[in-house]
């Protein structure tokens, strides 16, 4: 076997062919057993597609940041001083619309309620941040604030589905399984795509998560988003059974090694070298992902910016680090799915319980980013699945009020590789009920994502059910020029 | 293993070009399809130029201005041609920003094709299959075509694979399963020449075929064990899976299996069996979500029904039609709505309700059910009536009708003695409900009652309420343990609330307010070791004449007491007493409800006793009044009511323990459909009726409009083009890895074209000719040459043909998710081949389910199941939706969310991680190396035992070396760690045997766990 023309071989049938099933093919057995690198090189087990990306990119990784529920819009950072003049009153008719959830489309009034919390400047932009915010609220001039994304969906199921995947139907694959599927990875020793589901704060209202908000719909199945869990087992069946050490597992593969050399001797097929290959891989993983989840050679610095809760494993912060490691180590995406923003009832004291739980790492992880000079690289989006109504739902006092769901307009924010900070985009009127300049689409979001990453999203595609798919949907989406480095 | 790709390039550039005459459907449409439909295709509304090319009247109409788009003969005269040539950007097609952009070859085929005359065909798969000629002379026909297919490229057929990988590759491709050593060892000394066949047909036989039929179709089925959205809360309709498993163990044809799941309700006289086929439309997510628009999640079940149904039965991907005219294929919006029409009158919810049964459901009898019922029944009849002649008999007279009027009198009622009042659920706290035959006051038994603190008996619904008499005082008999004297005793009672108590002794039970009727303090504890009447006046308590009591409870504290002969004392006036007095009785009810009373009843007591009733109503009132209120007779009842209550509780487990299952059902009023316009749920446009895609045969209505069984019928019509040729593809999929249609779901201009139509076409139409029989095609495959071949090849036939459309080797495909665990259970010996039933639940890692899951789903946290539960086959395995096992996700099963009619074959790190360290796979790998141990003491036996065992061969020479070396190094470890050597083969809830040698077993477990992961082993070869 001459790995080399192996190689040349296996790259030709993938000219060729254009295989979209298994393009893991061409992995020389020499270059198998590198030292894990933290600069950016082309993985061979994370291979691009061939013509990507499109264009020169600005962000080589992306980390969402997904606030799970819906967080209020009003209490963030759509700043409406002359709702407290509103107080109780009814949102008039005109604002109302009809497409209204029937948790509320029932209530006799739609009263108005103001936030409770103080907002003020900050930042040269002079941005109005909530007080819930005050970490947040010291990178503003990092970060760009859309005010009027919207969504086509109104309950959490359909409107989660969306904001990943393009598509309130189930069934079409993730963002991050897509970008995964166009650009691999720079590492050959962890996943191309990385979703984390950190705990969230006793008492909020959280909402579920669905394994599709990291699936890889039609494409191929080891582009889906690997769950990082906290605690031993951060991979599924990482660890060796127990009497099995590390070297027993060596020696182990280096038989299997060998059985499987002879079976692509007598097969002659190029999968027996795939499987070699990961099976290896498995192996530098289980020595790559301890090394990846242990924070002990992180500067006491590093550790004082995230705070306490860094310390806490399965926490928020403590996600928000090891997404900056995964990152660092060549990992294409980061997904962390923060649950418990979905506040009907008592919304100041769960905002406030939500804020506190992410605003400090949120803030860490693009200060720390910035420092080591990877924020520049490194796309960062923040936002839920919808905002929240103006109006009240339930028991509405000054310092007790919930609130609906509301796709017509929610706050987001981009900071890093492509993106312009201090900027805002879109206005909405005096109830923050609906846009009244630059309404922006979530995949109008998702497709300024990928133009981020060098993808013209258009040409993305993949054919699938008679259709060229592709993470943007079928009507046409532009990219947010404006917010734009 | 050197080859020149050079060559290969221009074997690749030569195919497309020497062709002499271009054919329209197989040459030009894929072009046209992809790089032109979209502006200029079916799709009115997008349509560019006023042009379409897809249809000859489109492309070759005259024009106004300028020249036609194509001029049959004439590409310099067509504008099309003139126009993909045009260095003008702003006339170039297509144009630059399509992101389309035609090959220099695939313009000289569209020029070749215009200068040949511009012939259309209509798409291949719209017209009916053609019995064409059969090439060749020898072999199947299925070889026949096959081989002419091979000779054009030049080369043949692969020599036939060896008996051990035939049926290996034949047990995994029918069962799903390995052979077992005997199996292999009788295949391999059948020296009869039909030794093939015979083999086949035993798998075909096996119950464990219709396992492994029944995975594919659960995926079309999109079947899962819950709602799939939202709370994602169980549901049950597990009988559709035991129904798809059975029917193709039956080889129910596939006609019928096609009727049944779409129409089973409306045919004549449904079977149970029918019903629960219609399951297959109840398997599509569902929400429970509050704040849910109804409309929407209606509008979104028949939108996902009618496209489900297109694609499995027509590999039509109609879902593009949502939302506007098929771009592509002749499939208009209006098409698409009329047949979402057929399921748009859906009886379900647009809420599941987040409920374990979602109505309609039926409930899944067993053969038995009826019989058991009705002798359940006819004991309950015999009973009643028994009843009947008790009441009859009695000579009851209403005190308030007599004359003169009964006198006052001091009147005891007893209230407790033996046992609670009829129908009174009992609650206890402290031991359980425990009556003793000693020490009795009176009748059989007493009332124990203690417990380490604060211990009580107590109902508060269930029996008849009770009425306190005026000037009541109640009594009870104690009898305080000597060895165990509680601190306090008390005695409670429940009107609205639990607020009337009366206690004697230490007054240290917590309940009610110190120095009111809630807590009365009567006196002290009496002695101990004998009975003891205690007395307490009513109006201590609270309870005055007339109130209803509906509980009451006997409480202690810090001892043990007996309780005997409970009630109430009061002067009674027989004719206004409503315990005594059917007239007082129902006065007292009137116009209040009277819950404990049941059907037309509870009614008939509301409206009071001057309502005028018919003599047999007034008689069932009487009844009731005797059996349960009237403390004159209904002692009398007593002993028949019991043995009535225990049948009907009888009666009533064992109907709740049949389970139910989802069905499909219409309302009774359809509703309207109409095309949705943009495909969404609140724009109605164009009223349609149900019907099926215009470009297909028409079809026959049974009755004024159409319904789901003309659907069906429809689909399996002769003249349907599409349905046999859709099924044979796919159970060629099933069989050899890909379909010869490769996009076995897209049968449509947009998929790919059959690598060999016209065996297609043949099979399709013997598949119908034959019966739609599922067996005899699954033969007729597996019997195949084509089949047999080896799937060995040197390295640049895998270059050439990746993904063997050729057919020029045998089928070599990884196994699927649940073929890989069941082959490691099966060949560690755990396996537990029960069929069907509820889902199980077997290993999971911790937290698969708990951080996804929404707080109130009752799928939040996951049960592991226990003994055999842990070896079932895994179709069994419990399918939660949003978070499926990883066993399943791993290996690339769809989550069921949707249709899905092929699974991708990855091949990943984490599949690795799995296979080497999951427990149900070391598990089982101790499971081998124990039968490995067992089966001899040499070495080299053991290995070869281990080798036939999952690869059904034996090893070669070298391969022994090899896994002998690993086994002495690890035994030498384990010999020198024992403590490791004892964890390693102590995974899992099974026990190791203990007569086997520790670190032997754990070498040879770790020697298992490597043959397991072989390739060989993870690939049907």
């Amino acid at each position: 076997m001459n790995p080399f023309l192996e190689n040349q071989l296996l790259q030709t049938r993938r000219q060729f062919f254009g295989d979209t099933g298994i393009r893991l093919g061409g992995i020389a057995m020499a270059s198998l057993m590198g030292a894990p690198r933290i600069s950016a090189a082309p993985s061979e087990v994370h291979p691009a597609l061939p013509g990507l990306p499109h264009f020169a990119s600005k962000a080589k990784a992306v980390i969402y940041l997904h606030m799970n529920g819906g967080p209020s819009q009003l209490d963030t950072w759509d700043y409406k001083p002359n709702l407290l003049k509103e107080y109780q009153k009814s949102l008039p008719k005109e604002f109302l619309g009809d497409r209204i959830t029937t948790m509320t489309s029932g209530q006799a009034k739609f009263p108005v309620a103001p936030s409770r919390f103080k907002f003020s400047q900050h930042g040269e932009c002079g941005r109005w941040v909530s007080e819930l915010l005050p970490h947040t609220a010291k990178i503003v001039d990092d970060i760009a604030v859309v005010k009027t994304v919207h969504t086509n969906a109104i309950n959490h199921d359909p409107a989660c589905t969306f904001v990943m995947t393009g598509s309130e139907v189930p069934g079409k694959p993730s963002m991050g399984s897509w970008i995964s599927y166009g650009l691999g990875a720079e590492t050959s020793d962890l996943p191309a795509f990385v979703a984390l589901t950190p705990n969230f704060p006793n008492g909020s209202n959280a909402q579920a998560l669905f394994s599709r908000m990291w699936g890889p719909g039609f494409l191929p199945g080891r582009h889906s988003g690997v769950v990082l869990r906290s605690g031993n087992d951060p991979v599924l069946y990482l660890e060796n059974p127990p009497g099995v050490n590390r070297d027993d597992r060596r020696a182990m593969l280096d038989s299997l090694g060998e059985l499987n050399q002879r079976g692509f001797e007598k097969f002659g097929d190029p999968d027996i070298q795939t499987r070699i290959s990961q099976y290896e891989m498995s192996y530098r993983m289980q020595a790559s992902v301890p090394e990846l989840t242990d924070f002990k050679k992180e500067s006491k610095a590093t550790l004082d910016l995230y705070g306490e809760d860094v310390h806490r494993a399965g926490s928020f912060t403590s996600s928000a680090l090891l997404a900056r490691r995964l990152v660092e180590r060549g990992v294409r995406m980061v997904q962390i799915m923060h649950r418990g923003w979905d506040s009907h009832g008592n919304l100041p004291k769960e905002m406030g319980n939500q804020c506190k739980d992410t605003d400090q790492a949120c803030a860490a992880l693009l200060t720390d980013l910035k420092q080591r000079g990877m924020l520049d690289e490194t796309l960062i989006i923040w936002g839920g699945e919808f905002g929240r109504t103006v109006y009240s739902q339930g028991t509405l006092t000054e310092t007790r009020y919930g609130r609906d769901h509301h796709p017509r307009n929610f706050c987001m924010w981009m900071a890093g590789g492509g993106i312009k900070g201090g900027v805002t985009l879109g206005e909405t009127d005096e109830y923050s009920y609906n846009p009244v300049r630059d309404s922006v689409h979530i995949n109008e979001i998702n497709a300024t994502v990928m133009h981020c990453l060098g993808i013209d999203h258009e040409r993305f595609t993949l054919k699938y059910q008679g259709l060229d798919q592709r993470l943007t949907g079928v009507e046409p989406m532009k990219v947010l020029k404006n917010i734009l480095a | 293993m050197n080859f020149p790709h050079k060559l290969l390039f221009l074997i690749l550039a030569s195919q497309a070009c020497a062709k002499s005459t271009l054919t329209f459907n197989k040459d030009i449409r894929p072009i046209l399809s992809d790089k032109c439909f979209a502006c200029h295709g079916f799709d009115e509304e997008t349509r560019e130029a006023k042009l379409r090319l897809d249809t000859p009247e489109g492309a070759f109409k005259k024009k106004k201005r300028g020249k036609p788009a194509i001029v049959p003969g004439k590409p310099d005269e067509s504008e099309s041609w003139l126009r993909i040539i045009t260095k003008e950007e702003d006339d170039v097609m297509p144009p630059p920003d399509s992101h389309k952009q035609l090959t220099s070859e695939e313009k000289e085929m569209i020029r070749q094709w215009i200068a040949e005359g511009a012939e259309y065909q209509r798409h291949w798969a719209f017209e009916a299959p053609v019995k064409g000629e059969i090439p060749g002379v020898e072999g199947t026909v299925i070889d026949r075509f096959v081989e002419a297919g091979l000779e054009k490229e030049g080369v043949g057929f692969s020599p036939e694979a060896d008996r051990a990988t035939l049926i290996r590759r034949v047990s995994f491709a029918l069962t799903g399963l390995p052979p077992s050593i005997e199996e292999v060892e009788t295949y391999l000394d059948d020296q009869s020449a039909n030794a093939y066949e015979k083999m086949v047909k035993k798998y075909l036989a096996s119950d464990r075929y219709g396992e492994e039929m029944a995975r594919h179709w659960l995926d079309a089925a999109r079947y899962g064990d819950t709602h799939g959205m939202h709370l994602d809360n169980e549901r049950q309709m597990w009988a559709y899976r035991d129904w798809v498993i059975e029917s193709f163990n039956k080889n129910l044809p596939y006609n019928e299996f096609t009727i049944q799941q779409l129409a089973g309700d409306l045919m004549p006289n449904p079977t149970q069996g029918q019903m629960v086929a219609t399951g297959f439309n109840r398997c599509n997510v569902t929400t429970g979500e509050g704040g849910s628009i109804a409309k929407e999640f209606v509008f979104r079940y028949a939108v996902d029904r009618a496209s489900t149904t297109a694609q499995v039965w027509l590999g039509l991907t109609a879902a593009c039609a949502v939302c506007h005219d098929h771009k592509y294929d002749p499939i208009t919006s209006k098409d698409f709505y009329s047949l979402y029409a057929f399921f748009n009158s859906n009886a379900d919810p647009a809420m599941d309700g987040n409920k374990l049964l979602t109505q309609p459901v039926i409930k899944v009898k067993s053969p038995d059910y009826d019989e058991k019922m009705k002798a359940f029944s006819e004991r309950e009849k015999v009973l009643a009536k028994k009843m009947t002649e008790i009441a009859k008999s009695l000579t009851y007279k209403d005190p308030a009708e007599k004359n003169p009027r009964p006198p006052k009198a001091v009147q005891e009622q007893v209230w407790f003695d033996d046992a609670f009042p009829k129908g009174a659920k009992v609650g206890s706290s402290g031991h359980p409900l425990t009556l003793v035959d000693f020490p009795v006051k009176s009748g059989k038994k007493s009332l124990k009652r203690g417990g380490p603190a604060m211990a009580q008996d107590y109902y508060q619904a269930g029996a008849a309420p009770l009425f306190v008499p005026p000037n009541a005082k109640f009594f009870f008999n104690v009898y305080l343990d000597p060895k165990d004297p509680p601190e306090e005793v008390m005695i409670q009672f429940h009107t609205s609330g639990w607020s009337h108590r009366a206690l004697w002794g230490a007054d240290v039970i917590d309940f009610g307010k110190k120095g009111t009727t809630e807590r009365y303090r009567a006196g002290d504890l009496p002695r101990k070791g004998e009975w003891v009447r205690l007395e307490v006046p009513g109006e201590k308590m609270g309870l005055s004449s007339g109130a209803k009591v509906v509980g009451f409870a006997f409480t202690v504290h810090g001892g043990t007491a007996y309780f005997d002969h409970f009630g109430v004392e009061g002067v009674t006036d027989p004719a206004s007493d409503p315990n005594l007095s059917l007239m007082a009785w129902r006065n007292s009810r009137k116009g209040k409800d009277t819950p404990e009373a049941k059907g037309k009843l509870r009614g008939w007591l509301k409206e009071g006793p001057e309502k005028a009733r018919k003599p047999e109503e007034l008689a069932q009132i009487r009844s009731y009044y005797l059996e349960n209120v009237c403390h004159s007779t209904r002692d009398a009842f007593t002993s028949v009511n019991e043995d009535l209550e225990k049948i009907r509780k009888e009666k009533a487990a064992f109907d709740a323990s049949i389970p139910s299952t989802f069905v499909f059902k219409d309302l009774a009023k359809p509703r309207e459909s109409f095309v949705m316009i943009r495909g969404e749920y609140d724009k109605p446009g164009e009223k349609v009726e149900p019907n099926t895609p215009l470009v297909l045969p028409p079809l026959k209505k049974g009755g004024a409009r159409a319904n789901r069984l003309d659907l069906a019928k429809w689909l399996v019509a002769p003249e349907n083009p599409l349905t046999a040729r859709v099924a044979v593809n796919r159970f060629w999929q099933q069989v050899f890895g890909v379909g010869l249609v490769k996009t076995s779901h897209d049968f449509g201009t947009q998929g790919e074209l059959p690598s060999h139509p016209e065996l297609l076409d043949y099979l399709a139409l013997r598949f119908q000719e034959k019966g739609w029989d599922v067996k005899a095609l699954m033969q007729e495959l597996v019997m195949s040459r084509t089949f047999r071949q080896q799937s060995r090849a040197a390295s640049p036939r895998w270059v050439q043909d990746p993904t063997n459309r050729k057919l020029a080797r045998g089928p070599r495909i990884r196994l699927a998710a649940e073929q890989l665990r069941d082959q490691a259970l099966f060949v560690g010996g755990l396996i537990d081949l029960k069929m069907g039933g509820k889902g199980v639940s077997p290993y999971q890692p911790p937290n698969i389910w708990e951080p996804v899951a929404f707080g109130g789903s009752n799928t939040r946290y996951y049960k592991q199941g226990k003994g055999s539960d842990l070896y079932r086959r895994s179709v069994y395995t419990f399918f939660k939706r949003t978070a499926p096992h990883p066993a399943m996700t791993n290996f690339d099963a769809p989550a069921r969310e949707q249709t899905c009619l092929g699974r991708e074959t990855s091949n990943t790190p984490l599949q690795a991680l799995q296979l080497l360290n999951d427990v149900q796979h070391y598990e089982a790998a101790r499971g081998l190396a124990t039968r490995m141990m067992n089966a001899s003491p040499e070495s080299a036996a053991r290995i070869d035992f281990a080798f036939k065992s999952v690869l059904s061969r034996a090893p070669l020479s070298d391969e022994v070396a090899i896994v002998s070396k690993l086994y002495q190094r690890q035994l030498a470890r384990y010999q020198k760690t024992p403590g490791d050597a004892k964890k390693a083969i102590g995974f899992g809830e099974s026990k190791a045997p203990d007569d086997l040698d520790v670190s032997q077993l754990a070498a040879w477990t770790l020697v298992a766990n490597l043959i397991l992961n072989m390739d060989e082993a993870i690939v049907r070869n």
